[in-house]
């Protein structure tokens, strides 16, 4: 395998505010990687530096072999970019659009039309292709941009927030045509996230906080470092329970909407001589493996709070397109 | 080369998809022809040469005298107008799309000036329908001069829209500052009355004016000076002077191609500074 993307110390400030603070990885080819991270942690910058859209403050990258400050349009030809707002022209049919991005990226002439009939099957829109798009469903709109940003066969596919706003049907959906991408092109497919599930998937994750890389691993592998199980319980008394257990197990005890939970090696021993042993009446238990969330929380201290994210996403697509409503 | 044709071309389509933008280009120009044209000619020629003037003043028509300068208006309306699909694009997010291609910025500000200059132009023959209802005869030589004219007048308009539309992020703001300078603009180039008997100060507005220039060059088309009484053409200000040397039209072609190509280097520096 080789490197597709290779970034080191890349840094962005913003006047005297430090939006990526000097990160280091790369990317393999053909992999799915994935930038996990709560809202302003920094994804969005990172993907916009390296895709030669904002210009670093320092650091280097390389896409395809290719310097992304100094070799800016061998860079743009490499790479395809699905941005986290919409950049279709609405007022244009399916097919304007793609033959537009055609012409932008000197896709051959005899080629286009296999092309774009290649790509629209591969997000099943054949059959919407000279349909302006306005009339398009938002997840019709983002398997769109996702068709177009396929087009001149870039060797790295940039997600961000692929399925932000999205309905969890058009989400599977839009994950469905990814993993068909990765298997069918080998493309090599860089995104964001702040869905746990959809992070899942990735086979690498790096996880971004406040501007900084905190970790980079599979998924499997951030997990088995959390430390076996999390076990959860609610108990008649919160505060003496939280103290019992730190006393005899000796680990952290989060709480969080009246759920104690902590981590324990071999779960399924543990739980019955836990129930066996512990004094102070349980109302439930619940033993489970670790998530992604687990690993952000036991990294930051933080929970990503997927619900209230999501909100703050469903408000923010609502505002956008009330201003375009005019 | 490519690149240029395809920014040239969406605008091109999406201007004759937009029917409302089509019809609305034709309100306004028409409008002025009804009020200015015909409810003030009366006053117009009242204050040229008093109740029914005889000799060459009574030839005066002010409808005609005005079309050129509708034209005109037609042409820089739509010009700079168009430059606002680039402060669009920017708020819509299209402008992305365009500026994360490896097309060259340059080839992009080209593609986009050529755009608007077409549509303008397209917009300024289309004045031509009204022709029949002002009385005056346009043979197919005057459209075939117009033609050019017309493209360099809106190559040059284009080019400054596209330089205060690339300084600027919301259409809004794009819209307030051109209307603050399209007005003066209009109002001081002779379009919509002669510009004779004005004061200094507004002399020398109306000559760096680049509107007046242009209007001028359509009048000198449409209208067959050599063979007009030289009354009438002093009246109808045909005669555009600087420190008493008349201006030729091939002098005035020099200043508008000028003029062009100072703002459309200008507009693609710009353009090409900003940041997706
Ligand atoms: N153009 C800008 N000017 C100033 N600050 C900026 C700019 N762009 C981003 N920032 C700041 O940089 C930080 C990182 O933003 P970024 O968009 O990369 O976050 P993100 O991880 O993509 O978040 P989200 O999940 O909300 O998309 C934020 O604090 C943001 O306010
Ligand atoms: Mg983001």
């Amino acid at each position: 395998m080789s490197k597709i993307v290779e970034v080191k110390g890349l840094k962005k400030n913003y006047k005297d505010f430090e939006a990526v603070k000097g990160v280091d990885f790369h990317v393999e080819s053909g992999e799915i990687f994935g930038f996990l991270g709560p809202n302003g942690a920094g994804k969005s910058t990172t993907i916009n530096m390296l895709s030669t859209i904002v210009k670093p403050s320092e650091g280097k990258a390389f896409i395809n072999g290719f310097d992304i400050v100094k070799q800016k349009n061998k860079v743009r030809s490499s790479i395809g970019l699905i941005f986290q707002e919409s950049t279709l022209d609405e007022k244009l049919t399916a097919n304007e659009n793609l033959m537009l991005h055609c012409k932008f990226y000197g896709v051959e002439k005899n080629l286009r039309e296999a092309r774009i009939q290649e790509v629209l099957e591969i997000v099943d829109l054949t059959d919407r292709r000279t349909n302006v798009v306005e009339t398009f469903s938002g997840g019709m709109k983002r398997r769109l941009e996702i068709a177009r940003g396929l087009l001149h066969y870039p060797k790295v596919l940039f997600l961000d927030e692929p399925t932000v706003g999205l309905d969890p049907q058009t989400r599977a959906h839009i994950w469905e045509y990814i993993l068909k991408l990765k298997e069918k092109a080998g493309i090599t497919i860089f995104l964001t996230t702040h869905y746990m599930d959809e992070a899942e998937i990735c086979d690498r994750v790096a996880v971004m906080d406040g501007g900084n890389l905190i970790a980079l691993d599979t998924p499997d592998e951030l997990k088995r470092n959390v430390g076996g199980d999390i076990l959860e319980v609610t108990t008649e008394n919160n505060e003496e329970a939280k103290k019992l257990i730190k006393a005899t197990y000796l680990t952290e005890v989060k709480e969080l909407e009246q759920v104690l939970s902590f981590h324990v090696t071999k779960g399924d021993e543990f739980l019955v001589e836990f129930i066996k042993t512990f004094n102070i009446p349980i109302k439930s238990v619940n033993l489970r493996r670790p998530t992604l969330n687990d690993v952000f929380l036991q990294l930051t201290g933080r929970e990503i709070r997927e619900e209230v994210i999501s909100q703050k996403d469903r408000m923010k697509k609502q505002l956008r397109q009330g201003r375009r409503g005019h | 080369m490519e690149a240029i044709y395809a920014i040239w071309q969406r605008d091109i389509l999406k201007f004759f998809r937009d029917r409302t933008r089509l019809v609305g280009s034709f309100a306004m120009p028409f409008m002025f022809l009804i009020l200015f044209g015909s409810g003030m000619s009366g006053a117009m020629s009242t204050m040229l040469g008093g109740e029914g003037a005889s000799g060459p003043l009574s030839d005066f028509n002010f409808v005609e005298f005005m079309f050129p300068g509708i034209i005109g208006m037609t042409v820089f309306n739509t010009a700079i107008f168009s430059a606002l699909s680039v402060v669009q694009d920017k708020e819509f997010g299209y402008m992305r799309e365009i500026l994360v291609s490896p097309m060259s910025r340059v080839s992009i500000a080209i593609g986009k000036v050529l755009g608007g200059s077409t549509v303008a132009v397209f917009q300024g023959l289309m004045m031509l329908v009204f022709v029949p209802f002002i009385g005056i005869s346009i043979s197919y030589m005057t459209i075939i001069k117009l033609f050019p004219v017309m493209f360099l007048v809106a190559f040059a308009i284009s080019s400054i829209g596209l330089l205060i539309a690339s300084s600027l992020k919301t259409a809004q703001g794009f819209q307030m500052i051109v209307q603050i300078l399209i007005f003066p603009m209009l109002f001081l180039s002779g379009a919509l009355f002669p510009l004779s008997g004005m004061p200094a100060w507004m002399d020398v507005l109306v000559k760096i004016n680049p509107l007046t220039y242009s209007v001028d060059m359509f009048k000198k088309i449409i209208f067959d000076v050599e063979q007009m009484n030289p009354v009438l053409v002093e009246a109808m200000g045909l005669n555009l002077r600087i420190f008493d040397h008349v201006i030729t039209f091939t002098e005035e072609v020099v200043v508008v191609t000028i003029i062009s190509i100072v703002f459309v280097v200008l507009a693609t520096i710009k353009f090409s500074r900003a940041e997706a």
